[in-house]
């Protein structure tokens, strides 16, 4: 009897482990692109991006994912030119993958290295800090990813003949729950 | 004799059913193409492109060799998401994940590097596009997130009308640019404008050379004008645009200034004979100047309207 209990003890934490995995759900987003020309500073906008995450075993995966079409400078004409530039109806969506420490998840600043997927290209970004702000249930994230034209081969915009600059910062601001 | 004809057909069936076939497997597959280059973008011929399914999806593992030109295709591959990742003459690429969607003809190139640089910890290579993050378990499919089939396959149809608007908008843009400069020039050597003579003197009343340069710039506007509104009218129009921003004043405008560019040369035609007769414009003829004070205002507006916001970054302090 005592040997069986043992056991359970023993077993016990290797079970809840086992079952501890935990998935992300990202409840409200707010991704924006900001685009420098001598005549305009434009931020574009989209709030359409879903993403989820899962930690297993003492690592998390997540995905974000939204419609490059989603994204609003505030006039069609604009984003028009912006989706075909980032050949956005062959390639609709942008999509970002990430993998941390499930520790990292309760840091007040989460160093990730992302990889990302627009017009038909894929580049990493290595230690981009995010700040994380902690609510409850929820968690509040935002940062900012130092992303160019040049890294996905995006033939810079123009306007009146002079193309906007090859840095395309995107601001990220995200709220997550566990679930 | 009459027993062969079942078997005819069974025959006939058989063949379409082989050629049919593989055009369906096709239909659902894509092929993934790129080039091997190293970090001066030359060209890696011969260099070993492996490319796997990733975990969960139909195992699929593929190896290829890249061309003289560093070139490399992997037909019939089924969507979903992948590794990549390439190595040849000493040097090899990150291990590198890709989505295969819909599209036809994929392109991902390949960047490969010494095996040292690889290993450098990633914050001495800053920015993008650097080493590939550690292969998580149990990674989210776009599936997962509950995006549509619809939301998430290419569409390059529509991508070649993007393609084509672009071109079609961008020679509008210069044209209607370069329009501006003749408009000007017309607007100031108009017969009432103010110049000065050759000796100095303001010439109130128009001259023959002053009607004639200010006619012949009238016309250039007018031909600019009209090649550059072709293409902004032909251009391909995009479905499920809900237009909103600078871009519906532009257009809003053109009803102003487009019709102001028809009856500015033809009061400027009728008021041009009146002076050559000897007269004093009259009439409609006479309404000329306005139109085309009118259409210039518009026409301006319209370049505004399209840039708005303007932002003068050299305006600003540091």
């Amino acid at each position: 009897m005592k040997s069986r209990l043992l056991l359970a003890f023993v077993l016990l934490p290797v079970a809840v482990e086992a079952q501890a995995d935990t998935q992300w759900l990202l409840d409200q987003s707010t991704l924006s692109y900001h685009m420098s020309h001598p005549m305009h500073q434009v931020d574009g906008v989209s709030h359409a991006a879903k993403g989820k995450g899962t930690c297993h075993a003492g690592q998390c995966s997540f995905l974000i994912a939204a419609p490059v079409k989603s994204f609003d400078s505030g006039d069609t004409n604009r984003d028009l030119h912006m989706l075909d530039a980032t050949r956005g109806a062959q390639f609709p969506m942008v999509v970002v993958r990430t993998s941390f420490s499930e520790a990292a998840t309760t840091a007040p600043t989460i160093d990730a290295d992302l990889e990302i997927q627009l017009a038909g290209q894929t580049a990493h970004y290595s230690h981009v800090v995010f700040q994380r702000v902690s609510d409850g249930n929820s968690v509040r994230i935002t940062g900012t990813i130092p992303a160019t034209c040049s890294d996905f081969k995006i033939d810079r915009p123009s306007f009146l003949t002079v193309p906007i600059k090859n840095e395309i910062p995107v601001k990220v601001e995200m709220t997550w729950h566990k679930m | 004799m009459p027993l062969q004809a079942p078997k005819i057909l069974f025959a006939l069936r058989l063949l379409m059913l082989c050629i049919l076939l593989p055009l369906v497997a096709a239909a659902q597959t894509a092929t993934l193409s790129g080039t091997a280059t190293d970090a001066k973008g030359k060209p890696i011929a011969n260099a070993s492109v492996s490319i796997t399914a990733a975990a969960g999806t139909e195992s699929v593992s593929v190896n290829v060799h890249t061309d003289a030109e560093g070139n490399y295709s992997i037909p019939n591959l089924a969507q979903g998401d992948y590794s990549i990742s390439a190595s040849g003459e000493g040097l090899a690429s990150k291990a590198i994940k890709v989505t295969i969607t819909s599209v036809a003809h994929q392109t991902l190139d390949l960047l490969l590097t010494a095996e040292l640089e690889q290993q450098k910890p990633a914050q001495e290579l800053p920015n993008a596009p650097t080493a590939a993050p550690p292969p998580a378990p149990a990674s989210p499919s776009l599936e997962d997130l509950g995006f549509s089939s619809q939301q998430t396959q290419g569409n390059a149809q529509l991508q070649a009308t993007l393609e084509k608007r672009t071109r079609m908008l961008k020679i509008h843009q210069k044209l209607g640019l370069i329009t501006t400069i003749p408009m000007v020039a017309a607007v100031i050597t108009g017969p009432m404008a103010k110049a000065k003579g050759k000796n100095g003197e303001v010439i109130k009343e128009p001259t023959t050379a002053n009607l004639d340069v200010h006619a012949a710039l009238g016309g250039v506007t007018a031909a600019l004008y009209f090649t550059s509104a072709y293409f902004a009218i032909a251009a391909p129009r995009v479905p499920d645009t809900h237009k909103h921003g600078g871009i519906r004043w532009h257009e809003a405008l053109a009803f102003v200034h487009g019709p102001g560019m028809i009856l500015t040369p033809i009061s400027g035609a009728m008021a041009y004979n009146q002076e050559n007769n000897g007269q004093k414009p009259t009439g409609f003829a006479a309404q000329h100047g306005t139109i085309a004070y009118v259409t210039a205002a518009a026409y301006g507006a319209a370049i505004v309207a399209v840039s708005w916001p303007i932002h003068w970054k050299f305006w600003e302090k540091k």
